[in-house]
Protein backbone atom coordinates (compact mmCIF):
# COMPACT_ATOMS: atom_id res chain seq x y z
CA UNK A 1 0.00 0.00 0.00
CA UNK A 2 2.86 2.42 0.86
CA UNK A 3 4.47 1.91 -2.42
CA UNK A 4 2.00 2.09 -4.17
CA UNK A 5 1.28 5.60 -1.90
CA UNK A 6 4.46 6.75 -2.86
CA UNK A 7 4.46 6.37 -6.66
CA UNK A 8 1.33 8.65 -6.47
CA UNK A 9 3.06 11.63 -4.56
CA UNK A 10 5.67 11.21 -7.26
CA UNK A 11 3.40 11.56 -9.70
CA UNK A 12 1.29 14.51 -8.56
CA UNK A 13 4.06 16.62 -7.22
CA UNK A 14 5.17 17.95 -10.43
CA UNK A 15 2.73 20.08 -12.44
CA UNK A 16 1.18 18.05 -15.38
CA UNK A 17 2.49 20.13 -18.53
CA UNK A 18 0.09 18.79 -20.41
CA UNK A 19 -2.83 21.03 -18.34
CA UNK A 20 -2.69 24.60 -19.54
CA UNK A 21 -2.57 23.22 -22.78
CA UNK A 22 -5.14 21.18 -23.25
CA UNK A 23 -7.09 23.74 -20.95
CA UNK A 24 -6.48 26.54 -23.27
CA UNK A 25 -7.44 24.24 -26.78
CA UNK A 26 -10.90 23.31 -24.81
CA UNK A 27 -11.83 26.94 -23.86
CA UNK A 28 -10.58 28.38 -26.72
CA UNK A 29 -12.60 26.26 -29.23
CA UNK A 30 -15.43 26.49 -26.51
CA UNK A 31 -15.03 30.46 -26.66
CA UNK A 32 -14.85 30.68 -30.63
CA UNK A 33 -18.51 28.59 -31.24
CA UNK A 34 -19.77 30.70 -28.03
CA UNK A 35 -18.73 33.93 -30.08
CA UNK A 36 -19.86 32.99 -33.68
CA UNK A 37 -23.40 31.62 -32.62
CA UNK A 38 -24.20 34.50 -30.34
CA UNK A 39 -22.77 37.01 -33.19
CA UNK A 40 -25.73 35.51 -34.97
CA UNK A 41 -28.11 36.27 -32.54
CA UNK A 42 -30.72 38.77 -32.53
CA UNK A 43 -29.41 42.07 -31.09
CA UNK A 44 -32.33 43.73 -29.12
CA UNK A 45 -34.33 44.67 -32.20
CA UNK A 46 -36.98 41.34 -32.35
CA UNK A 47 -40.79 41.62 -30.82
CA UNK A 48 -41.04 39.85 -27.60
CA UNK A 49 -42.16 36.65 -27.88
CA UNK A 50 -46.18 36.02 -26.80
CA UNK A 51 -45.19 34.30 -23.95
CA UNK A 52 -43.64 37.76 -22.17
CA UNK A 53 -45.98 40.14 -24.24
CA UNK A 54 -48.79 37.33 -22.73
CA UNK A 55 -46.97 38.57 -18.97
CA UNK A 56 -46.46 41.98 -19.72
CA UNK A 57 -50.07 42.89 -20.55
CA UNK A 58 -51.67 40.36 -18.73
CA UNK A 59 -50.06 41.31 -15.29
CA UNK A 60 -52.78 44.00 -14.38
CA UNK A 61 -55.79 42.97 -15.24
CA UNK A 62 -55.45 39.06 -13.65
CA UNK A 63 -52.98 39.69 -10.43
CA UNK A 64 -53.53 43.81 -10.15
CA UNK A 65 -49.94 43.80 -9.84
CA UNK A 66 -47.89 46.64 -11.90
CA UNK A 67 -44.31 44.59 -11.78
CA UNK A 68 -44.09 42.14 -14.49
CA UNK A 69 -41.35 40.35 -12.92
CA UNK A 70 -43.33 39.58 -9.69
CA UNK A 71 -46.40 38.75 -11.45
CA UNK A 72 -44.02 36.06 -13.18
CA UNK A 73 -42.12 34.87 -10.53
CA UNK A 74 -45.00 34.92 -8.20
CA UNK A 75 -47.67 34.72 -10.54
CA UNK A 76 -47.47 33.05 -13.81
CA UNK A 77 -44.62 30.75 -13.27
CA UNK A 78 -45.10 30.01 -9.52
CA UNK A 79 -44.68 26.51 -10.30
CA UNK A 80 -41.31 26.93 -11.54
CA UNK A 81 -40.76 29.16 -8.36
CA UNK A 82 -42.27 26.60 -6.23
CA UNK A 83 -39.98 23.62 -7.40
CA UNK A 84 -37.02 26.03 -7.36
CA UNK A 85 -38.50 26.73 -3.49
CA UNK A 86 -37.72 23.09 -2.66
CA UNK A 87 -34.42 23.11 -4.55
CA UNK A 88 -32.80 25.90 -2.18
CA UNK A 89 -34.44 23.81 0.54
CA UNK A 90 -33.12 20.68 -0.58
CA UNK A 91 -29.07 22.84 -0.87
CA UNK A 92 -30.33 24.18 2.42
CA UNK A 93 -30.28 20.29 3.78
CA UNK A 94 -27.73 19.31 2.36
CA UNK A 95 -25.13 22.03 3.62
CA UNK A 96 -26.53 21.17 7.33
CA UNK A 97 -25.48 17.46 6.45
CA UNK A 98 -22.18 18.10 5.60
CA UNK A 99 -21.32 20.42 8.29
CA UNK A 100 -23.11 19.49 10.88
CA UNK A 101 -20.56 18.57 13.68
CA UNK A 102 -20.63 16.51 16.72
CA UNK A 103 -23.51 17.19 19.08
CA UNK A 104 -23.90 17.85 22.26
CA UNK A 105 -24.40 14.79 24.42
CA UNK A 106 -27.66 14.62 25.63
CA UNK A 107 -27.24 11.80 27.91
CA UNK A 108 -24.51 9.57 29.54
CA UNK A 109 -23.98 6.20 27.91
CA UNK A 110 -20.63 5.09 28.87
CA UNK A 111 -20.23 3.37 25.83
CA UNK A 112 -16.41 2.85 26.57
CA UNK A 113 -16.51 1.74 29.80
CA UNK A 114 -18.79 -0.98 28.92
CA UNK A 115 -16.79 -1.67 25.79
CA UNK A 116 -13.66 -2.42 27.85
CA UNK A 117 -15.53 -4.53 29.96
CA UNK A 118 -17.31 -6.51 27.57
CA UNK A 119 -13.70 -7.27 25.56
CA UNK A 120 -12.03 -7.75 29.01
CA UNK A 121 -14.70 -10.32 29.73
CA UNK A 122 -14.97 -12.24 26.64
CA UNK A 123 -11.49 -12.56 25.25
CA UNK A 124 -9.26 -11.26 27.58
CA UNK A 125 -5.82 -12.31 25.75
CA UNK A 126 -6.65 -13.51 22.44
CA UNK A 127 -4.66 -11.92 19.63
CA UNK A 128 -5.98 -9.60 16.91
CA UNK A 129 -7.08 -11.72 14.31
CA UNK A 130 -5.30 -11.19 10.53
CA UNK A 131 -6.83 -8.81 8.61
CA UNK A 132 -7.17 -6.73 12.35
CA UNK A 133 -3.04 -6.81 12.30
CA UNK A 134 -2.65 -5.72 8.57
CA UNK A 135 -5.05 -2.79 9.03
CA UNK A 136 -3.63 -1.73 12.34
CA UNK A 137 0.31 -1.74 10.52
CA UNK A 138 -1.09 0.10 7.59
CA UNK A 139 -2.60 2.78 10.03
CA UNK A 140 0.52 3.37 11.83
CA UNK A 141 2.64 3.25 8.81
CA UNK A 142 0.11 5.98 7.47
CA UNK A 143 0.24 7.83 10.66
CA UNK A 144 3.78 7.51 10.45
CA UNK A 145 4.51 8.94 7.33
CA UNK A 146 3.97 12.53 8.07
CA UNK A 147 3.77 13.74 10.89
CA UNK A 148 3.66 17.55 10.72
CA UNK A 149 0.41 17.05 8.57
CA UNK A 150 -1.91 16.58 11.48
CA UNK A 151 -2.26 20.02 12.44
CA UNK A 152 -0.18 22.38 14.98
CA UNK A 153 -2.34 22.71 18.15
CA UNK A 154 -2.90 20.16 20.87
CA UNK A 155 -5.79 18.15 19.79
CA UNK A 156 -7.12 17.73 23.27
CA UNK A 157 -7.56 21.40 23.48
CA UNK A 158 -9.40 21.32 19.92
CA UNK A 159 -11.27 17.88 20.03
CA UNK A 160 -12.12 17.37 24.02
CA UNK A 161 -11.44 15.06 26.09
CA UNK A 162 -9.75 11.60 25.77
CA UNK A 163 -12.97 9.22 25.67
CA UNK A 164 -16.00 10.29 25.03
CA UNK A 165 -17.47 8.90 28.12
CA UNK A 166 -15.30 12.43 29.45
CA UNK A 167 -17.28 14.90 27.31
CA UNK A 168 -19.59 17.07 29.92
CA UNK A 169 -23.20 17.37 29.05
CA UNK A 170 -24.15 20.49 27.47
CA UNK A 171 -20.95 21.58 26.87
CA UNK A 172 -20.70 24.75 24.66
CA UNK A 173 -18.56 24.81 21.63
CA UNK A 174 -15.81 27.18 21.42
CA UNK A 175 -16.80 30.89 21.12
CA UNK A 176 -14.61 31.69 17.57
CA UNK A 177 -16.33 35.25 17.12
CA UNK A 178 -15.62 38.71 18.93
CA UNK A 179 -17.01 41.89 18.26
CA UNK A 180 -15.60 44.76 16.43
CA UNK A 181 -14.53 47.80 17.49
CA UNK A 182 -16.77 50.35 18.69
CA UNK A 183 -16.78 52.74 15.19
CA UNK A 184 -17.75 49.39 13.52
CA UNK A 185 -20.96 48.29 16.03
CA UNK A 186 -21.73 52.21 15.93
CA UNK A 187 -21.96 51.85 12.57
CA UNK A 188 -23.71 48.91 12.43
CA UNK A 189 -26.50 50.30 14.43
CA UNK A 190 -26.91 52.89 12.48
CA UNK A 191 -27.75 51.26 9.22
CA UNK A 192 -29.24 47.81 10.57
CA UNK A 193 -32.65 49.66 10.90
CA UNK A 194 -32.54 50.76 7.86
CA UNK A 195 -31.63 47.63 6.29
CA UNK A 196 -34.61 46.04 7.88
CA UNK A 197 -36.94 48.42 6.74
CA UNK A 198 -35.53 48.49 3.02
CA UNK A 199 -35.48 44.83 3.07
CA UNK A 200 -39.37 44.61 4.50
CA UNK A 201 -40.10 47.40 2.03
CA UNK A 202 -39.17 45.02 -0.90
CA UNK A 203 -41.14 42.37 0.14
CA UNK A 204 -44.29 44.74 1.15
CA UNK A 205 -44.43 46.81 -1.52
CA UNK A 206 -44.76 44.03 -4.13
CA UNK A 207 -46.12 46.05 -7.11
CA UNK A 208 -42.69 47.72 -7.56
CA UNK A 209 -39.54 46.04 -8.01
CA UNK A 210 -38.45 43.93 -5.21
CA UNK A 211 -40.11 40.43 -4.07
CA UNK A 212 -39.17 37.94 -1.62
CA UNK A 213 -35.94 36.61 -2.76
CA UNK A 214 -34.32 40.19 -2.70
CA UNK A 215 -36.02 41.07 0.62
CA UNK A 216 -34.79 37.49 2.18
CA UNK A 217 -31.37 38.35 0.88
CA UNK A 218 -31.09 41.60 2.37
CA UNK A 219 -32.31 40.37 5.63
CA UNK A 220 -29.94 37.69 5.97
CA UNK A 221 -27.59 40.17 5.32
CA UNK A 222 -29.05 41.98 8.58
CA UNK A 223 -28.02 38.96 10.52
CA UNK A 224 -24.85 38.96 8.99
CA UNK A 225 -23.98 42.00 10.30
CA UNK A 226 -24.93 41.55 13.73
CA UNK A 227 -22.91 38.84 14.00
CA UNK A 228 -19.40 40.45 12.32
CA UNK A 229 -20.29 43.61 14.33
CA UNK A 230 -21.83 41.97 17.61
CA UNK A 231 -19.96 38.46 17.96
CA UNK A 232 -21.26 35.48 17.40
CA UNK A 233 -22.83 35.43 21.36
CA UNK A 234 -25.16 38.50 20.45
CA UNK A 235 -26.74 36.52 17.37
CA UNK A 236 -26.83 33.12 19.19
CA UNK A 237 -30.74 33.39 20.38
CA UNK A 238 -31.44 34.33 16.69
CA UNK A 239 -29.63 32.24 15.10
CA UNK A 240 -29.64 28.54 16.75
CA UNK A 241 -30.40 25.54 14.37
CA UNK A 242 -33.69 24.84 16.32
CA UNK A 243 -35.55 28.23 15.72
CA UNK A 244 -34.06 28.37 12.22
CA UNK A 245 -34.77 25.20 10.90
CA UNK A 246 -38.35 25.72 12.47
CA UNK A 247 -38.98 29.17 10.39
CA UNK A 248 -37.51 27.64 7.80
CA UNK A 249 -39.73 24.85 7.24
CA UNK A 250 -42.83 26.39 8.60
CA UNK A 251 -42.14 28.70 5.44
CA UNK A 252 -41.75 26.13 3.41
CA UNK A 253 -45.26 24.59 4.64
CA UNK A 254 -46.92 27.62 4.38
CA UNK A 255 -45.99 28.06 0.60
CA UNK A 256 -47.01 24.23 -0.05
CA UNK A 257 -50.59 25.23 1.71
CA UNK A 258 -50.24 28.20 -0.27
CA UNK A 259 -50.84 26.91 -3.57
CA UNK A 260 -51.99 23.63 -2.43
CA UNK A 261 -55.23 25.64 -1.80
CA UNK A 262 -55.63 27.12 -5.03
CA UNK A 263 -55.53 23.59 -6.61
CA UNK A 264 -58.43 23.21 -3.94
CA UNK A 265 -60.33 26.48 -4.23
CA UNK A 266 -59.72 27.28 -8.15
CA UNK A 267 -59.00 23.98 -9.42
CA UNK A 268 -55.54 24.82 -10.24
CA UNK A 269 -52.24 24.44 -8.76
CA UNK A 270 -51.27 28.03 -7.82
CA UNK A 271 -54.26 29.68 -8.91
CA UNK A 272 -55.07 32.74 -6.81
CA UNK A 273 -57.70 31.92 -4.42
CA UNK A 274 -57.28 35.53 -2.67
CA UNK A 275 -59.41 38.58 -3.52
CA UNK A 276 -57.13 41.04 -5.28
CA UNK A 277 -56.98 44.52 -3.61
CA UNK A 278 -56.85 46.97 -6.07
CA UNK A 279 -53.54 48.11 -8.09
CA UNK A 280 -50.47 49.74 -6.09
CA UNK A 281 -51.55 48.61 -2.79
CA UNK A 282 -49.65 45.82 -0.44
CA UNK A 283 -52.50 43.29 -0.72
CA UNK A 284 -52.55 43.81 -4.41
CA UNK A 285 -51.34 41.08 -6.15
CA UNK A 286 -53.28 38.14 -3.79
CA UNK A 287 -51.85 34.94 -4.03
CA UNK A 288 -49.03 36.10 -5.80
CA UNK A 289 -47.87 38.43 -2.76
CA UNK A 290 -48.74 35.49 -0.29
CA UNK A 291 -46.33 33.99 -2.16
CA UNK A 292 -43.74 36.52 -1.97
CA UNK A 293 -43.55 36.94 2.09
CA UNK A 294 -43.27 33.18 2.33
CA UNK A 295 -40.57 33.13 0.03
CA UNK A 296 -39.21 36.01 2.06
CA UNK A 297 -39.31 33.96 5.06
CA UNK A 298 -37.99 30.58 2.96
CA UNK A 299 -34.60 32.56 1.66
CA UNK A 300 -33.72 34.63 4.38
CA UNK A 301 -33.45 32.03 7.11
CA UNK A 302 -32.33 29.70 4.58
CA UNK A 303 -29.38 31.61 3.75
CA UNK A 304 -28.95 32.32 7.55
CA UNK A 305 -29.00 29.00 8.10
CA UNK A 306 -26.16 27.99 5.37
CA UNK A 307 -24.29 30.62 6.35
CA UNK A 308 -23.55 29.91 10.16
CA UNK A 309 -23.81 25.96 9.26
CA UNK A 310 -20.74 26.75 7.20
CA UNK A 311 -19.06 29.62 9.98
CA UNK A 312 -19.84 26.81 12.70
CA UNK A 313 -18.19 24.19 10.31
CA UNK A 314 -15.40 22.42 12.90
CA UNK A 315 -13.38 19.82 12.25
CA UNK A 316 -15.41 16.39 12.43
CA UNK A 317 -13.02 13.85 12.77
CA UNK A 318 -10.76 13.04 15.56
CA UNK A 319 -7.43 13.57 14.91
CA UNK A 320 -4.74 11.55 13.96
CA UNK A 321 -4.35 9.60 17.43
CA UNK A 322 -1.46 7.50 18.46
CA UNK A 323 0.96 9.93 16.37
CA UNK A 324 2.47 10.77 19.41
CA UNK A 325 2.37 7.14 21.05
CA UNK A 326 0.26 8.25 23.78
CA UNK A 327 -2.63 5.80 22.34
CA UNK A 328 -1.54 2.65 21.06
CA UNK A 329 -4.05 1.64 18.42
CA UNK A 330 -6.82 0.05 20.30
CA UNK A 331 -9.07 2.64 20.55
CA UNK A 332 -9.19 4.79 17.38
CA UNK A 333 -11.31 7.79 16.03
CA UNK A 334 -14.26 8.10 13.88
CA UNK A 335 -11.92 8.92 11.06
CA UNK A 336 -10.46 5.50 10.86
CA UNK A 337 -13.75 3.97 10.33
CA UNK A 338 -14.22 6.71 7.59
CA UNK A 339 -11.21 6.61 5.81
CA UNK A 340 -10.34 6.44 2.39
CA UNK A 341 -11.71 3.54 1.32
CA UNK A 342 -8.26 1.70 0.75
CA UNK B 1 -24.53 47.44 -28.37
CA UNK B 2 -25.79 44.57 -26.96
CA UNK B 3 -23.38 42.47 -28.46
CA UNK B 4 -21.02 43.86 -26.03
CA UNK B 5 -23.02 42.17 -23.92
CA UNK B 6 -22.86 38.63 -25.37
CA UNK B 7 -19.15 38.68 -25.70
CA UNK B 8 -18.42 39.71 -22.64
CA UNK B 9 -20.72 36.79 -21.35
CA UNK B 10 -19.01 34.69 -23.48
CA UNK B 11 -15.52 35.55 -22.46
CA UNK B 12 -16.50 35.26 -18.82
CA UNK B 13 -17.47 31.76 -19.18
CA UNK B 14 -14.22 30.78 -21.02
CA UNK B 15 -12.39 32.35 -18.10
CA UNK B 16 -14.14 30.33 -15.64
CA UNK B 17 -14.22 26.96 -17.65
CA UNK B 18 -10.36 26.99 -17.92
CA UNK B 19 -10.25 28.03 -14.37
CA UNK B 20 -12.37 24.75 -13.91
CA UNK B 21 -9.94 22.71 -16.55
CA UNK B 22 -6.51 23.80 -15.26
CA UNK B 23 -6.66 24.80 -11.30
CA UNK B 24 -5.87 22.17 -8.88
CA UNK B 25 -6.83 24.14 -6.10
CA UNK B 26 -10.40 23.27 -5.20
CA UNK B 27 -11.64 26.75 -4.32
CA UNK B 28 -10.50 28.17 -7.59
CA UNK B 29 -12.49 25.45 -8.96
CA UNK B 30 -15.45 26.72 -7.11
CA UNK B 31 -14.75 30.00 -8.24
CA UNK B 32 -14.63 29.07 -12.01
CA UNK B 33 -18.34 27.37 -11.40
CA UNK B 34 -19.17 30.94 -9.93
CA UNK B 35 -17.58 32.94 -13.03
CA UNK B 36 -19.53 30.62 -15.82
CA UNK B 37 -22.57 30.86 -13.70
CA UNK B 38 -22.76 34.77 -13.80
CA UNK B 39 -22.08 34.60 -17.79
CA UNK B 40 -25.20 33.20 -17.74
CA UNK B 41 -27.20 35.53 -15.98
CA UNK B 42 -25.22 38.24 -17.77
CA UNK B 43 -26.38 36.20 -21.33
CA UNK B 44 -29.87 35.92 -20.28
CA UNK B 45 -30.50 39.69 -19.23
CA UNK B 46 -28.89 40.73 -22.07
CA UNK B 47 -31.44 38.71 -24.55
CA UNK B 48 -34.29 39.90 -22.21
CA UNK B 49 -33.30 43.94 -23.26
CA UNK B 50 -35.13 44.95 -26.27
CA UNK B 51 -33.98 48.21 -28.20
CA UNK B 52 -34.64 51.39 -25.88
CA UNK B 53 -37.02 49.55 -24.14
CA UNK B 54 -38.35 50.28 -20.12
CA UNK B 55 -38.11 47.95 -17.26
CA UNK B 56 -41.32 45.79 -17.42
CA UNK B 57 -42.79 47.82 -14.57
CA UNK B 58 -45.92 49.70 -14.98
CA UNK B 59 -45.95 51.60 -11.72
CA UNK B 60 -46.21 55.41 -11.63
CA UNK B 61 -46.43 55.68 -15.80
CA UNK B 62 -45.32 59.27 -16.92
CA UNK B 63 -48.09 61.45 -17.81
CA UNK B 64 -50.34 61.10 -20.43
CA UNK B 65 -50.07 57.40 -20.67
CA UNK B 66 -51.68 54.58 -18.56
CA UNK B 67 -50.50 51.13 -17.54
CA UNK B 68 -52.36 49.29 -19.76
CA UNK B 69 -50.68 51.62 -22.83
CA UNK B 70 -47.25 50.81 -21.28
CA UNK B 71 -47.53 47.44 -21.29
CA UNK B 72 -48.74 46.82 -24.60
CA UNK B 73 -45.37 49.37 -25.35
CA UNK B 74 -41.65 49.06 -25.66
CA UNK B 75 -40.72 46.82 -22.49
CA UNK B 76 -38.03 44.22 -21.89
CA UNK B 77 -38.87 40.62 -21.07
CA UNK B 78 -39.91 39.92 -18.22
CA UNK B 79 -39.84 35.93 -17.72
CA UNK B 80 -36.28 36.06 -19.21
CA UNK B 81 -35.60 38.19 -15.81
CA UNK B 82 -37.43 36.03 -13.93
CA UNK B 83 -35.56 33.17 -15.20
CA UNK B 84 -32.43 35.50 -13.98
CA UNK B 85 -33.69 35.83 -10.17
CA UNK B 86 -34.23 32.00 -10.42
CA UNK B 87 -31.07 31.14 -11.44
CA UNK B 88 -29.22 33.57 -9.11
CA UNK B 89 -30.92 32.05 -6.37
CA UNK B 90 -30.13 28.15 -7.34
CA UNK B 91 -26.38 29.70 -7.98
CA UNK B 92 -26.15 30.81 -4.19
CA UNK B 93 -27.88 27.55 -2.93
CA UNK B 94 -25.43 25.11 -5.43
CA UNK B 95 -22.04 27.35 -4.66
CA UNK B 96 -22.50 27.09 -0.42
CA UNK B 97 -23.14 23.30 -1.50
CA UNK B 98 -19.98 23.43 -3.28
CA UNK B 99 -18.14 24.90 -0.26
CA UNK B 100 -19.78 22.62 2.35
CA UNK B 101 -17.73 19.88 -0.10
CA UNK B 102 -14.61 21.69 -0.27
CA UNK B 103 -14.65 22.22 3.56
CA UNK B 104 -15.02 18.58 4.43
CA UNK B 105 -12.41 17.62 1.91
CA UNK B 106 -10.17 19.87 2.97
CA UNK B 107 -10.70 19.01 6.73
CA UNK B 108 -10.61 14.92 5.41
CA UNK B 109 -7.30 14.75 3.51
CA UNK B 110 -5.59 17.68 4.46
CA UNK B 111 -5.29 19.26 1.14
CA UNK B 112 -7.14 21.79 -1.06
CA UNK B 113 -5.12 20.02 -3.91
CA UNK B 114 -8.32 18.07 -6.25
CA UNK B 115 -4.41 16.15 -7.48
CA UNK B 116 -4.54 14.57 -4.13
CA UNK B 117 -8.02 13.67 -3.25
CA UNK B 118 -7.78 10.20 -5.30
CA UNK B 119 -9.99 7.95 -3.05
CA UNK B 120 -12.36 7.67 -5.84
CA UNK B 121 -9.47 6.77 -8.40
CA UNK B 122 -9.47 2.77 -9.14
Amino acid sequence: VSGDRDAVRGATEREPVHRPRVGLLITGSVGVVLAVCLARLPRGDNPLPPVARFAVEEALPRWHLTEAVNAVVYGFRGFDTFGETFLLLAAVVSVLMLTRSREGRRGWLGEEAAGRREQAETDPHSPPSRPERQARRAEQAEQAEDPGDAGDADPRATFGPETPDDVSLGAPMPETAESMTIVVRTAIRVVLPLLTVAGLYLVAWGYSPGGGFPAGAVLAGVGLLVYVGFGRRRIAPLARPGLLEFVELSGAAAIVVIELLGLVLKGSFTANWLPLAPAQTIRSGGVAQLFSVTELVEVGSGLLMVVFALLAARHDWSPDAGRDGARSGDTRGPRDVEGDGR
Amino acid sequence: VILGNYLASAALFCVGMYAVLTRRNLIKIVMGLSLMEASTYLLVISFAYRDRSTAPVLVSPPTGTSPERLARGNVADPVLQNLCLTAVVIGVAVTAVFLGVVVRVAQHYRTLDADRVRAMRG
